[in-house]
């Protein structure tokens, strides 16, 4: 399917339009998403928002919109960070999935998700994207799922549950979640 | 051994990546100013209720992390770089000084265990964010008290205002690790300030001509360690001034005062700066390759 990025230069930050656009046709390909995708990059923010629209525009596109931050190399600040292009990208891709693939009906929209069910269902992504050979630091998602559902051990079983899962329906994941923030 | 180490050749493996101030100055991007939208939150304190509350405390730790490391490094070197005297001529110190330089080294190699643990804790690695090498240049003066005024009253201080913002994010959060860690740091900085005003009074009692160019070096220092504002009394800086610790570490309401004014000012400064920089869009005078504090992204 196509992939187009906006911009094709950058002012603010050196990004490679070509790299985003090769590594969105891999995850496309890898998680078998039908549909064409635009990228629009906001390079004025290092802020690393990312956003999806599903049914954009032309009517079936896919529209993501990504602060810069999302793809930075937090280790070279303004420089583009593959791996990290990546991630951002899958985990936004993966949430796409989960709408148009059913069982995410009556998912909340983006803006509208509670920050633990925002948690809980990146942790669903993270693990995913883990399994598919991308470089996931599973200590970074635990200690984001536990800000939100409480430095407890039943808040880390839900964590581990959500990560190993595939499959799973919206009301599953918020369950699981639900069932996390209490309090052991 | 080679005294009056310069900041270019501090030792670091190669999972570290450095910066200047002037790099991380150089970038146009900025959290700070709102859109026509108002998408932007009014206040962009560090609480567990931000969006991206997980990775800006993540980025601020790494930022505590190196700034241990740089001030492990200040210290050591001022207990090293002069010989001992009364202090009087700013080629040597009194032996006392450099016992506590000597302790708040100690102090300081503990806190750089410490924060690697909290960094692993967090899912952070070590070299993840580039390293601003500001907090050492400042400890690179040829004058003791220089170092005293930049690094125990300057540095010292913002760790204060660092380390009571990350204490309170644990409070809230329920991290038991990161409020506790934090705290007890927290405790060794109010010593450490405390050290550098004793140290900078006594030496220069005699000399207000040198204390007085010790106080206008620090306001100087202390301006660029708002990190253009990313440490103000305003809701929009991720961090805030802790008033009453200062006032603890020996910090007089006026010196807190005009810490504050010069806060606010940076961050004025910044917002101007970026706001010019998107309206003209030339960014052709920043260097290529250089970044954002990642301070500034928290």
């Amino acid at each position: 399917m196509s992939v187009t990025v906006t911009p094709e230069a950058f002012r603010f930050v050196q990004f490679d339009s070509g790299t985003v656009t090769r590594v969105a046709q891999e995850l496309i390909a890898a998680l078998g998403i039908d549909r064409p995708v635009h990228i629009e990059i906001d390079e004025t923010t290092p802020l690393g928002r990312v956003r999806a629209t599903i049914g954009a525009a032309d009517g079936d596109a896919i529209a993501i919109s990504v602060e810069s931050g999302a793809f930075e190399d937090s280790r070279r600040p303004r420089q583009q960070s593959e791996a990290a292009t990546a991630v951002s990208l899958g985990r936004i891709l993966l949430r796409v999935r989960d709408r148009l693939h059913g069982g995410f009906g009556e998912a909340p929209a983006d803006d509208d998700l509670e920050l633990r069910q925002m948690a809980a269902w990146e942790t669903y992504c993270a693990g995913r994207l883990a399994r598919l050979g991308l470089h996931v630091n599973q200590q970074r998602w635990l200690y984001n799922f536990r800000n939100r559902h409480g430095f407890t051990d039943t808040a880390d079983a839900g964590f581990h549950q959500l990560w190993a899962a595939d499959g799973l329906t919206w009301g599953e994941v918020d369950a699981i979640s639900t069932a996390a923030t209490v309090r052991s | 051994m080679r005294k009056f180490f310069p900041v270019e050749e501090l030792a670091r493996d190669e999972r570290f990546t450095q910066i200047t101030m002037r790099q991380s100055e150089a970038d146009p991007r900025t959290v700070l100013l709102a859109e026509p939208t108002g998408k932007r939150p009014k206040t962009n304190r560090l609480t567990p209720d931000r969006p991206d509350a997980s990775e800006a405390a993540r980025s601020l730790m790494h930022g505590i992390f190196v700034g241990e490391i740089q001030a492990l490094e200040g210290a050591g070197r001022t207990c090293f770089d002069f010989e001992t005297g009364s202090g009087d001529a700013p080629d040597t110190v009194p032996f006392a000084l450099k016992l506590d330089m000597a302790r708040q080294a100690w102090d300081e190699a503990r806190h750089v265990e410490i924060s690697v643990k909290l960094s692993d804790w967090m899912g952070s690695e070590i070299g993840q964010f580039a390293e601003n090498t500001v907090l050492f240049e400042v400890a690179c003066s040829n004058d003791p008290v220089l170092r005293l005024a930049g690094v125990n009253r300057a540095l010292e201080g913002l760790a204060i205002d660092v380390f009571t913002t990350m204490k309170e994010f644990g409070d809230m959060a329920g991290d038991p690790y990161l409020e506790f860690c934090e705290d007890w740091m927290l405790a060794d900085e109010v010593t450490h300030v405390k050290m550098g005003s004793d140290w900078l009074r006594r030496v220069t009692e005699n000399d207000p001509e040198r204390r007085k160019n010790a106080l206008e070096f620090q306001s100087v220092v202390d301006k660029i360690f708002s990190f253009g504002g990313t440490r103000s009394d305003s809701n929009e800086s991720p961090i805030g001034l802790a008033r009453r610790f200062r006032e603890l570490a020996g910090f007089t309401n006026t010196e807190v005062q005009e810490i504050a004014d010069v806060s606010l000012k940076a961050l004025e400064e910044r917002k101007a700066f970026s706001a010019a920089s998107l309206n003209d869009g030339d960014t052709e005078h920043s260097e290529t390759g250089t970044g954002t504090e990642q301070l500034a992204d928290a």
